[in-house]
């Protein structure tokens, strides 16, 4: 590290302390901030039934939006899951009518992750082997699932009534003091996190998102790991559509309808890069949760629910500029200095005068190497 | 010979058989499409539709995305209906106001996504969300009606002594504008060049950031006149207007043989295709499919359409299609899928 420029202290602290560089860290940080505020100035937030309220609705955008974070990852995009969201709310609300017994939750859970990951290999398959742009499958495959959703329904409603108790009761339900979707939401931050991180499969995704070209040459299965990615977002919405049965009891045709942009805006809002390879499990549920308090906040501050809207497209607007600037101004110094301070033995190679390089050594690496360095 | 192969393997010359088919089948199983009543009520259901996709395609030709543009068409409607009821502003200054804002949207998204760099699609769901919830604020959930006669008038009459709508007749009029400024000036050359390749045509020397802010700024212009278009057909302003036609806009511009990673498509073929779109739906609406059937053959349409283009230019069906595969190949869209994640 001799050749590194001096670093500021505030530089020199984000590099000691990695965990201070995530962008997660500061949003933890600002969603905790929003909260102590809003607690201290507004007795309506600090009750425990808003609380729940307010986890409750972030768990159920969060377990969707992880699903769309790896498909994001992957730099692909989903725009179907609010359709398959609707589908599964319907067709696996009333399906589980008909399962009495200790079976229906079981049954339910893998009906709805079942139907969830078949609508998405739907997707899976109009991108790879269609070889479709994503935006444009899925928003032909939002099309067709919303059109089933209305077929299936037949105009209809499915009521309180038909759904059996169980789901009906999940809402309200309280396992160990916390509430089943936020319990559902953190199992699948858990597993996804350890499948992104830990299994070959996440592994593949990152590197698929960060350069597909490359991916291909390194020899990962880029086809196999498209379809995965878009059915674990399926299965997921999917999983999404029961909870919403729950949550409303009634399910109609539009059900689900526009839960895409609130998905995508969490996992935008969580820092997850759409230009994919960027991201984490953990960004969208934190997205979810920050969208989920500013409304909250600004339901309980009376501001007129019509500038909700307003405020929270500006969100957007400003998480993805802040996180595009932040990324540019931080990472790329570190990256520069860590790349030159990794390849320093080979220094020598790359600070030969340009001509001798060209005609006489020609290492194969270094003039590569000196341009990625650069970039 | 080589000509007519080459013309027959043009996009739009599929989506005009297509078109033909629809209407043959259509009238062949009665239910009689092609009335002048039919036509009329069709074409002015689209012309809101089809100024969206029109100001869209540029935009996607460039290689981004703009789905503000719902945002844009519901926040000029309240303005200018708020203008005209509130404010006393006779309603053609209100609409022109309302295009000035309109054309401020679209250079807004456009500054944020060009001079930001950042991804299309995040800051324009921004703004969407943003725009819409302005029209809200300033509406507050009431609706305006009953515009002057001269608005609605333009929305929703004939051309004097014929069965053809003024709307409509204005539509064509943007259209051939918009033809002219995408295909027959050097501005909309550079749309092309830049959807192609960016980095390649800021090699090239083209001016990349002020053409893309410009596209954005068309693509505001023209849903302020979808904007305009809405008042005078429905005769009525509200927050949150045409918010259902955002997909079936971008369906068109796709179906028109714009590619969603630019550098192809042309303006014709998206008129083409809302036209197709149009006809497709009320022939289905005539033979009692109601919405659902049409939302599902619309989305079908788009796999085939889209799916079976890109086989094709994939040569995935070459055996099947003798002679040279037109447009590019997956290899360039590959390529141009790098420079925009580069980027």
């Amino acid at each position: 590290m001799s050749g590194t420029p001096p670093a500021s202290s505030a530089r020199r602290a984000l590099q000691n302390y990695p965990l201070l560089r995530r962008s997660e860290t500061g949003l933890f940080a600002l969603i905790l901030l929003i909260a102590i505020v809003a607690a201290c100035s507004l007795s309506d937030f600090r009750t425990a039934t808003n609380a729940n309220e307010a986890f409750n609705n972030a768990a159920q955008i969060a377990i969707v939006a992880i699903g769309e974070t790896v498909v994001i990852l992957g730099r692909q995009i989903d725009l179907s899951v609010g359709a398959t969201l609707g589908l599964s709310a319907f067709l696996v609300g009333s399906a589980v009518g008909h399962i009495s017994g200790p079976l229906g939750p079981v049954a339910g859970v893998l009906m709805a992750l079942g139907l969830g990951a078949l609508l998405g290999l739907g997707n899976g398959l109009l991108v790879n082997r269609v070889r479709m742009p994503a935006i444009i499958a899925t928003l032909a495959t939002l099309s067709i699932y919303s059109g089933l959703q209305v077929i299936v329904t037949n105009g209809s409603q499915l009521y309180v009534s038909q759904v059996p108790a169980w789901l009906a009761n999940l809402r309200a339900d309280s396992w160990l003091g916390i509430g089943p979707f936020i319990w559902i939401a953190f199992i699948c931050l858990v597993a996804t996190s350890f499948i992104m991180r830990m299994t070959r499969f996440g592994r593949d995704i990152y590197a698929l998102g960060s350069n597909p070209e490359a991916a291909t040459y390194l020899g990962i299965r880029t086809g196999l790991r498209t379809f995965q990615a878009f059915a674990f977002c399926g299965a997921l919405a999917g999983l999404g559509g029961l909870e919403y049965t729950s949550q409303y009891g009634n399910v109609d045709a539009t059900a689900g309808s526009g839960f895409e942009l609130t998905v995508i805006a969490a996992a935008v809002i969580g820092g997850v890069s759409l230009f994919g390879g960027s991201g984490t499990a953990l960004s969208a549920v934190l997205g979810a949760l920050l969208l989920t308090e500013i409304e909250n906040v600004l339901a309980l501050m009376r501001i007129s629910i019509f500038a909700e809207q307003t405020l929270e497209g500006s969100a957007i607007v400003l998480a993805v500029a802040v996180y595009a600037v932040a990324s540019r101004r931080l990472r790329r110094p570190l990256r520069r200095e860590q790349l030159l301070a990794q390849f320093e033995h080979l220094a020598p190679l790359i600070e030969r005068p340009p001509v001798e390089v060209a005609t006489a050594t020609r290492p194969s690496n270094g003039p590569a190497l000196g341009s990625s360095a650069d970039g | 010979m080589a000509n007519l192969r080459h013309l027959l393997s043009r996009w739009e010359v599929g989506l005009v058989a297509i078109t033909i088919v629809i209407v043959v089948v259509a009238q062949l199983d009665g239910g009689g499409l092609i009335s002048s009543y039919n036509l009329q009520t069709t074409s002015l259901n689209n012309v809101v539709l089809l100024c969206l996709a029109f100001g869209a395609a540029p935009v996607i030709m460039t290689g981004d995305i703009d789905i503000s543009i719902v945002g844009t068409l519901s926040l000029v409607g309240a303005f200018t209906a708020s203008l005209w009821a509130h404010d006393g502003v006779g309603i053609w200054v209100a609409c022109a106001l309302g295009l000035v804002l309109a054309t401020i949207c679209g250079v807004v998204n456009g500054l944020l996504v060009v001079l930001l760099d950042l991804p299309s699609l995040a800051v324009t769901l921004g703004t969407m969300g943003a725009y819409t919830g302005v029209s809200f604020l300033i509406l507050k959930g009431s609706a305006i009606i009953e515009f002057p006669s001269s608005l609605v008038t333009l929305g929703s009459a004939n051309v004097t002594g014929t069965p053809i709508p003024i709307g409509v007749v204005v539509l064509v009029g943007l259209f051939a504008v918009l033809t002219y400024v995408v295909h027959g000036t050097q501005f909309g050359r550079s749309l092309f060049a830049i959807g192609g390749n960016r980095r390649a045509a800021l090699f090239a020397g083209i001016a990349v950031n002020q053409v893309r802010i410009t596209a954005f700024a068309i693509s505001g212009l023209f849903a302020g006149l979808a904007a305009v278009f809405y008042l005078g057909d429905y005769d009525t302003a509200q927050a949150g207007i045409a918010s259902d036609q955002l997909l079936p806009a971008i369906t068109a511009v796709i179906l028109g043989g714009v590619s969603a990673y630019g550098g192809t498509g042309t303006i014709p073929g998206v008129a083409i295709a809302g036209v197709l779109l149009a006809l497709l739906q009320a022939a289905l609406g005539l033979h009692g499919f109601s919405g659902e059937g049409q939302t599902i053959a619309v989305g079908v349409l788009l796999v085939f359409a889209v799916g079976g283009g890109s086989l094709i230019r994939s040569g995935t069906f070459r055996r099947l299609w003798p002679g040279k595969a037109p447009g590019s190949s997956s290899a360039s869209a590959v390529i141009d899928a790098a420079s925009t994640g580069g980027g």
